[in-house]
């Protein structure tokens, strides 16, 4: 026993904290949203009615069709679009290339559905380009419903699927390619060895785009209008005007998450039977195209990128407009900035607390996970990996409504409380600082640690010495990650706030609910500085670990 | 300066026993090497050594001192590792005195120390680089820099070449003897490079499948294999079975498929079935009928394939019965076609079949 112990007592004890953090603030409210699904209204005996009641409404059915169509043309669309750019950004001399990628990652920390609004605001039912559009004679009625919810997703997801599909281009060893060449296949080389070689990363990227479209609140709040989407109608009815009503909000909750893990799982079954270990040992060069063939590379990977972030930029210029009313006039002010902080500062305040107590929360707790996984390979570890990822698969909302479910009541109050937005903004980053912490320590040879110990520095003072020295970058690159996600954060927000911890993304999202376009356009701009900076800061380290990071 | 007892250590990974109840008795101021194919559980052993392993049984002592129950920390060993596992984050100086600040020695004496062993491993005046400024053989001059300096009792090396290119992989190794005899220190040596292993060691262990097939000095362990393993995994050799078919005092006929060969074998052997080992060197390809040297023996054959390596030449023979025999000569000899190899039957080492 004391020698089990001493051969598993750190990842034992890793293990166990991990399990009671998830276990407590992740397993129980999930399971209790299940509970409320399936609970009669007095929450006492076993019923299917909550399910059988949204099961045969046509609005609910309506919602979750919706969302699965949106989530699925997302999907296929970043896919479509973002695999030609990886493409072109990994094997041909495209200009500015390096600025290129780096505008390309740059939506992943933007707020999504800061570039859902200011597609309202330019294409909406009166706005300037709808306006411009219909004067040139196009029957452009406005970006409103699922087709601007599927361009918004497009715009802003795209990078989750570039970013692996890049690397997996350029991980092919050249000689893979000059052996299909050499046995006679030359066009085909990229139909019938490239493209598969780099399916799985592919596919990894789409299903992130396709998670993050279902659970994503704060774009389909922006442009549904009276389209029904699963993730609002669960916050809607959990919150909404009419009543609370925990059991069908917990019965989409669980649909929310049952759309996810099918998703999950048909993925690893489309890849169970396709593993394919490529080392790229000689860097496969670039291609040299047509002259005319470049450029137009060159224009389509500027104009993709630009796209993406044309909304970003149009906001902020909006935002230093000065509005009559909902009217927009073309002069310079800081009337809208005003407005916003004259109200307070207080969100500013909340968002930049909340964010880093959250980010040194998942760093403190993610990166000791992380270790335990990569150096203390076995069937436990396996298991805190798995829990510890599993936080991807539930929709921020309904995760919010699972901690208030449990901790409103009983033993342990937390709701209205800084500490339980924390605790979800922890659960639900915490893959990022896992992934950033256990991907670097991949790169740090287990014999730096060992050759420490060796010289005479026990095991803690080693860790501390060399490894979290070595590991920084990543780590670094992890928290920042956590930083910039959690300040553009609204799906738990929304459901978990309260006057006091009101944030950025909230008092936003209340200048939506009202008509003040300038306000929300100032917030909005704010949002982009406060995740845009510290990017910027540590742009290097992110490059480096992004990738392994998502 | 320390021996090194190591006690029937086991263990075992899942179903693989890595290290199946090993003993070895280390002298003091050996140069001691693990020899063996990867997966054979000598780097496991010497992690053992070193403490990173946990056995599952048996005891570890340096002189007196039972160190298996130590941290790793505490055991003063001084450990070279494979990939160098020099600390990017410091300086040539930094990672030499790395372990002679954790023993909080005073800033003037681990200079001083620190550049005496950078004097030992000839990187003089290197102190302020940088890893990344390093090529591999100067990394490993570092690596091994760090070992020393702390003063271990005993040094432990894990194929501390095998990432060198060939003609440093010789130039280092004579080095690192020439250290060893420096410092008078207990070596503990870990390599799959039979080569590297004869030209190095004081003694030997060959391993395969977590156990010891033989402790043996360099030389015996070539001329003198205790098992087929050993014959074939150390140098090159025709590895024959056969069966003891006829013995008269010393000298026995051994009958491998249809050929008779005879061998000057040990007294305690049985009839029955055997190995036998003969070095390609010890052959010798003559024309048929040729006078042999008293006492050599000839068989006759087809000459199949010639190999012109340089230094020698490289022939297999096919007998008569379909065996072949593989020839080394450093001259080609002037002979084709219809060909005997040559053997001295005291040259034949007979063994216990253990297939």
């Amino acid at each position: 026993m004391t020698a089990v112990l001493a051969r598993h007592g750190f990842p034992l004890a890793i293990g166990a904290l991990a399990a009671a953090f998830l276990g407590f603030f992740f397993l129980y409210p999930v399971l209790t949203v299940f509970g409320a699904s399936i609970l009669d209204a007095a929450g006492t005996a076993f019923t299917l009615r909550n399910y059988a009641a949204v099961l045969t409404s046509p609005f609910f059915l309506q919602a979750l069709g919706n969302s699965l169509i949106v989530a699925a043309a997302a999907t296929a669309l970043t896919i479509l679009l973002g695999v030609p750019f990886a493409f072109c950004v990994a094997r041909l001399p495209i200009a500015g290339k390096s600025v290129l990628l780096g505008l390309a990652a740059l939506p992943l920390v933007l707020p999504s559905f800061v570039s859902a609004y200011a597609l309202v605001l330019m294409l909406g039912r009166a706005d300037i380009v709808t306006g411009a559009l219909r004067a040139a004679g196009l029957p452009f009625e406005s970006i409103y419903g699922l087709k601007g919810i599927v361009i918004a997703y497009t715009l802003t997801l795209y990078p989750y699927v570039v970013l692996p599909a890049v690397a997996a281009f350029k991980s092919i060893d050249a000689s893979v390619e000059e052996a299909a060449q050499n046995l006679g296949a030359r066009a085909r080389t990229l139909r019938t060895v490239i493209l598969p070689l780099a399916l799985p990363s592919i596919l990894a990227g789409g299903l992130l785009v396709f998670i993050e479209a279902l659970e994503n609140f704060g774009v389909p709040f922006v442009l549904a209008e009276d389209k029904p989407i699963l993730a609002v109608e669960a916050f809607k009815l959990f919150v909404g005007e009419t009543a609370d009503n925990p059991a069908s909000a917990g019965v989409l909750g669980m649909l929310l998450i049952a759309c996810t893990v099918i998703a999950l799982l048909s993925q690893r079954a489309l890849l169970a039977r396709r593993r394919y270990a490529t080392m790229a040992r000689r860097p496969t060069p670039l291609l040299t195209p047509r002259p005319g063939l470049r450029l137009l590379a060159s224009l389509y990977c500027w104009a993709l990128v630009g796209a993406a972030l044309v909304p970003f930029a149009a906001v902020v210029v909006i935002s230093f407009l000065a509005f009559k009313g909902p009217v927009l006039q073309y002069a310079f002010s800081l009337g809208n900035f005003a407005e916003l902080f004259g109200r307070s500062y207080r969100p500013l305040v909340n968002t930049v607390m909340l964010s880093l107590t959250a980010a040194a929360g998942a760093t403190l707790i993610g990166v000791p996970i992380g270790y335990v996984i990569v150096r203390r390979r076995s069937r436990l570890s396996a298991l805190v990996d798995a829990v510890a990822t599993a936080p991807f698969a539930v929709a921020g909302t309904v995760l919010g409504i699972g901690l208030i479910l449990a901790f409103g009541h009983g033993a342990v109050i937390l709701t209205g409380t800084a500490l339980i937005m924390i605790i979800a903004y922890v659960v639900r980053k915490l893959p990022f600082t896992v992934r950033a912490a256990s991907a670097i320590l991949h790169q740090i040879d287990p014999a730096l640690e060992e050759a420490s110990i060796n010289l005479g520095v026990p095991p803690l003072a080693t860790f501390l010495r060399v490894t979290v020295p070595l590991m920084l970058g990543g780590i670094v690159g992890g928290s920042v990650l956590v930083f910039v996600t959690v300040a553009s954060e609204l799906s738990s927000t929304v459901v978990l706030y309260s006057g006091r911890w009101t944030t950025m993304t909230v008092a936003m999202f209340q200048a939506l609910e009202g008509t003040s376009a300038g306000v929300a356009a100032a917030a909005a701009t704010v949002l982009i500085i406060v995740t845009v900076v510290p990017v910027a800061l540590v742009y290097r380290l992110l490059r480096r670990y992004e990738l392994s990071a998502l | 300066m320390t021996a090194i007892a190591i006690d029937d250590v086991a263990r075992s990974f899942g179903e693989v026993r890595a290290v199946d109840g090993v003993s070895l008795a280390i002298r003091d101021g050996e140069f001691f090497t693990l020899l063996g194919p990867s997966g054979c559980g000598k780097t496991t052993l010497l992690r053992m050594v070193a403490g990173f392993c946990e056995l599952d049984r048996g005891r570890i002592l340096f002189g007196e001192r039972r160190v298996d129950t130590v941290a790793p920390h505490r055991r003063n060993t001084g450990m070279v590792f494979q990939n160098y596992a020099v600390f990017p984050n410091l300086d040539v100086a930094g990672n030499v005195g790395y372990g002679l600040k954790a023993r909080k020695l005073a800033r003037e004496e681990i200079a001083r120390k620190v550049e005496r062993a950078l004097a030992l491993v000839r990187l003089d005046g290197f102190a302020r680089r940088w890893p990344h400024q390093l090529s591999g053989g100067q990394l490993q001059r570092v690596a091994i820099a760090r070992a020393v300096a702390i003063e271990p009792e005993v040094l432990l090396l894990d194929e501390p070449l095998s990432n060198l290119d060939a003609k440093l992989r010789v130039e280092m190794r004579g080095e690192i003897r020439a250290l060893q005899r420096t410092l008078g220190i207990t070596v503990v040596y870990v390599t799959h490079d039979q080569e590297e292993a004869l030209a190095i060691s004081d003694r030997i262990a060959v391993m395969r499948a977590g156990r010891v097939e033989q402790v043996d000095a360099p030389r015996a362990i070539y001329e003198a294999p205790a098992t087929p393993f050993v014959a074939s995994f150390v140098g090159a050799t025709n590895l024959l079975r056969g069966a003891v078919v006829r013995r008269d005092g010393a000298i026995a006929d051994v009958l491998v498929g249809a050929t008779t060969i005879r061998a000057r074998v040990p007294p305690p052997l049985s009839l029955g079935r055997v190995a036998l080992s003969l070095r390609p060197e010890a052959l010798r390809l003559v024309g048929n009928g040729e006078a042999l040297p008293q006492g050599w023996r000839a068989l006759p054959g087809t000459l199949e394939e010639t190999e012109y390596l340089g230094p020698v030449t490289r022939f297999v023979v096919r007998l008569g019965d379909g065996l072949r025999l593989t020839v080394m000569a450093l001259t080609p000899p002037a002979c084709s076609g219809e060909v005997a190899v040559a053997y001295d039957p005291a040259r034949v080492v007979v063994l216990e079949d253990d297939a």
